[in-house]
């Protein structure tokens, strides 16, 4: 293992510091055309007219593409791992999030490609809007998805993500005190410096080359093939160069779009957001809602937690069933809590929808148990350290889905972090480690989910 | 118009109001500058003009007849960087390098101004470049190494 | 675009190329108008360009005045007289600074309901004329008669203050960004005995204090006097701020440059 320590160069380094890295937007092809979108300026609305026979008429306009030129329209990103579709290529009979896209047009340049846009004739019927997740469960809130205001598909025809462990309502009963908290970070953009871009270039014999920024290229060839309802050796795919994904180029944003223009045109088309564009209508990392109640013992002991997470996945499900699993199975942060239950839900409002980003439905839950940790060692006057060490991971604890850890590094981290910040831990708190609890570290209520050498305690 | 760019003298007939990025990565087909946002908000467009940093994107062709730019295309060669370019490549401070062209020409621009600047000297100069990958830390380091001398 | 540019390379030149403004647009360094075209936004009919050869560039001392050309890049500022040195250190980036104008800056209008010209505020407060160009020849005035005039019309000649020993302070709440976006901020000068106040953010346009000043000159301490500013002006919500945050904070600002001004040496 040559490479174990070694400091290597990065293998795009001279590339990128001598300006030949090729990203999509440096590729030249003769004979391209600019393409520019028509996006929904409001955040619900039905589609009473959308008529482009004027603005396809324009001189320099090569072809304009709606939901009425895509073969297969709805396609759900996620359907291989049994999460149905839901979103419109292109919007058809409604519009569910600003940004939404309605048209797109493929001209000689920028200028005439908005000109085009701006001569679409659109009429929009406006509704009222849902932007509050909270507010999705009332009787009289709007219904603004087709599936109902929350995600009703997981396994066994579930409309959340659920886990119930040991019996909470007694832990709540044996509580000295019970802490409760909400959290609720807002939506993060990306930011890539690198905006969402395409080119697609068709070939005689009827392939398609599509250079893309995405950062799953196999993913992004099969979401194309299955828009387009080709076979995948009609597509060539050129990517592997991105200017800055962190998760938010994996939506697949435009290539289906640029492949259909340069089918229609028969021409190179490229579809380049602005950085307007990007921030109105790129996906972004989910805003999330998150109530945490905590049954402690004034010596710090926490017996049992009671959470609701509500997801905010914008208009449309992308992979936001996918992150809120990942979110269930973290909510306990690296602490071991016997009584558990769980609701998550993934949340329909009309926002753009969210996606991943990195540390995908986890961040999110990460922030809100190490805030209310603090919050707890507060309430109790107690060290937010000890609390840490003591309700720790140990070998031979068993998370809320049931793993048994086998090698967990709370303890060692927090100590290392005590260390790191100048935080000279009590004598007791330094010499712990991960072994198996026993004696003061395993009390009556985590005798039950402990399994040690496969034996339940 | 005339425009020198990495001395190579050019006639350049794109209209008087495009942006001196979109002639140099459209007509001339230099594109190391990037189009990161087009309204000089990220950096990733600067090259020199005269010696001094400046954003492709907010400069328009009729103020530049007769201007000598210069591009990350004329600091180096992958056979023969510049000090900038091989102070990138070897402190890490490109990763996905779409900021790289522009973090280089500000560098290079105050290190021709102020051959030994502070690490606030360069921060400021470099103020107005975003970075989404690397945290900047990096890229700071590389201006010092680079201002240090060769390596 | 039918545009037609015209470089005019003396001042004479750029005022009769200016005309009555009718059609005109007028760019100083085009920071701002540049992206407004890249976007789509702007497609003037005939475009104006003032450059360094226009001859309205320059800062000249003499004659007991200050002197700063129209087309003056914002970064020749940042060396001279304080408030302006430090505002326009606060100006975007270095970059943006050596290509953006003193003139462009003064006569921004707001965008999408932000108020921009930070360089409005010192030169508020350094007691700045303006002489500009239109149908009634070449006019001098405050600079607060040409802000809150109607500038169709008037082509931005040259800024003058006057050049005299005077303190000054200065404080703002900005955005962090790369560029800094200011909320609010307020400078401050005394020079004579007089002591001059403008507030930049908290309207389309930089303000004179005048109810602070007033409290000073009538010998309230300044904790008082600055909460006077409310009475000067009217924020609105914007993309940046609430009216709300502005009027919290704007009289902590205030306090905090005349604490600065009487900080500051000599």
């Amino acid at each position: 293992m040559k490479a174990v320590g070694a400091r290597l160069p990065r293998y795009d380094g001279i590339q990128h510091v001598t300006g030949r890295t090729v990203y999509v937007d440096d590729v030249r092809v003769p004979g391209m055309l600019w393409a520019k979108a028509l996006r929904s300026p409001v955040p619900r609305a039905e589609v009473k007219r959308l008529d482009v026979t004027k603005a396809r008429s324009l001189p320099g306009v090569h072809a304009i593409v709606t939901h009425e030129d895509v073969p297969l329209n709805v396609y759900g990103h996620l359907e291989a791992l049994g999460v149905p579709a839901d979103e419109p290529l292109l919007a058809a009979d409604d519009v569910r999030w600003k940004g939404q896209a309605i048209a797109v047009v493929a001209a000689e340049d920028e200028a005439t490609a908005r000109e085009a846009v701006e001569a679409i004739d659109l009429d929009l019927e406006e509704g009222e809007p849902l932007l509050d997740v909270r507010k999705a469960f009332d009787p009289d809130a709007p219904q603004i998805h087709h599936w109902g205001n929350w995600y009703p598909h997981f396994e066994d025809g579930m409309d959340r993500r659920q886990i119930r462990k040991g019996d909470v309502a007694s832990a709540f009963d044996r509580a000295d005190v019970v802490v409760k908290g909400v959290y609720r970070p807002a939506a993060i953009e990306h930011v890539p410096l690198e905006t969402q871009i395409s080119l697609s270039v068709p070939e005689a014999g009827g392939r398609i080359t599509i250079y893309s920024c995405t950062q799953a290229m196999y993913f992004s060839m099969g979401v194309v093939a299955a828009h387009l309802q080709v076979p995948l050796n009609r597509l060539k795919f050129v990517g592997g160069t991105v200017g800055g994904g962190f998760g938010g180029k994996v939506d697949t944003a435009s290539e289906t779009v640029t492949a259909l223009l340069a089918l229609k045109s028969r021409r190179p088309v490229k579809w380049r957001w602005t950085r307007e564009e990007e921030f109105l209508a790129s996906s972004t990392r989910a805003p999330w809602h998150m109530e945490i109640a905590d049954a402690v013992t004034s010596d710090g002991w926490i017996l049992g937690r009671k959470t609701l997470t509500l997801h905010d996945s914008g208009a449309y499900a992308r992979f936001s069933p996918y992150g809120l699993t990942k979110h269930a199975f973290h909510h306990l942060g690296a602490y071991t809590i016997p009584d558990v239950h769980f609701d998550g839900y993934v949340v329909f409002t009309n926002r753009v929808p969210t996606t991943a980003m990195r540390g995908f439905g986890v961040t999110s839950v990460s922030f809100a148990v190490e805030t209310h940790m603090n919050r707890i060692a507060e309430v109790l006057g107690i060290d937010p350290f000890e609390l840490r060490l003591k309700n720790g991971n140990r070998i031979g604890d068993t998370t809320a889905n049931g793993v048994v850890l086998h090698d967990p590094s709370t303890v060692a981290v927090a100590q290392a972090l005590a260390k790191a910040s100048g935080i000279e831990l009590a004598d007791d708190l330094g010499a712990m480690t991960n072994a198996p609890r026993s004696g003061a570290l395993l009390p009556e209520h985590l005798a039950a989910q402990q399994v040690v050498n496969g034996k339940e305690h | 118009m005339k425009l020198t760019v990495n001395g190579a003298v050019h006639e350049v007939e794109s209209p008087p109001l495009t942006t001196l990025l979109a002639v140099l990565r459209e007509e001339l087909r230099i594109t190391s500058p990037k189009a990161g946002c087009e309204q000089g908000g990220c950096g990733a467009c600067t090259v020199l003009v005269a010696g001094e940093a400046r954003r492709a994107c907010l400069l328009p062709l009729a103020a530049l007849d007769g201007a000598e730019v210069t591009t990350v295309e004329g600091l180096g060669t992958p056979e023969q960087l510049g000090r900038v370019q091989e102070a990138f490549l070897e402190r890490y401070a490109a990763q996905c390098g779409y900021c790289t062209s522009g973090m280089m020409m500000a560098a290079e621009a105050l290190l021709r101004s102020n051959p030994s600047p502070s690490r606030d000297e360069i921060q400021t100069a470099l103020g107005g470049h975003v970075c989404r990958c690397t945290g900047y830390v990096k890229i700071i380091e590389a201006v010092e190494a680079a201002a240090g001398g060769a390596r | 675009m039918a545009s037609e540019v015209l470089l005019p390379t003396s001042p004479d030149q750029a005022i009769a190329a200016f005309g009555d403004g009718a059609g005109v647009t007028v760019v100083g360094g085009g920071t701002i108008l540049m992206p407004a075209i890249t976007y789509g936004r702007l497609q003037p009919e005939k475009r104006l360009l003032l450059l360094d050869r226009s001859g309205l560039s320059g800062v000249t001392r003499g004659d007991g005045a200050v002197r700063i050309g129209a087309a003056t890049p914002v970064s020749e500022l940042e060396a001279g007289d304080e408030p302006l040195a430090s505002v326009a250190r606060t100006v975007a980036d270095p970059e943006i600074r050596g290509q953006a104008t003193v003139g462009g800056n003064v006569c921004a209008t707001a965008s999408a309901g932000v108020p921009r010209g930070d360089l409005q505020a010192p030169l508020l407060a350094l007691g700045a004329r303006v002489r500009s160009a239109g149908p009634q020849g070449q006019p001098s005035e405050p600079l607060e008669d040409f802000l809150a005039s109607n500038r169709a019309g008037r082509l931005l000649l040259e800024i003058v203050y006057d050049d005299v020993e005077r303190r000054a302070g200065h404080a703002s709440v900005h955005r962090p960004h790369a560029h800094h976006y200011s909320i609010l901020s307020t400078c401050a000068t005394r020079s004579g005995g007089e002591t001059r106040v403008a507030v930049a953010g908290a309207g389309p346009v930089a303000v004179r204090a005048t109810s602070v000043e007033q409290a000073l000159a009538a010998g309230e301490p300044a904790e008082i006097a600055a909460h006077k500013v409310l009475d000067d002006v009217d924020p609105s919500d914007d993309a940046l701020a609430s009216a709300w945050y502005r009027k919290r904070v704007l009289p902590t600002i205030v306090a905090r440059a005349l604490a600065r001004l009487e900080k500051e040496d000599a």
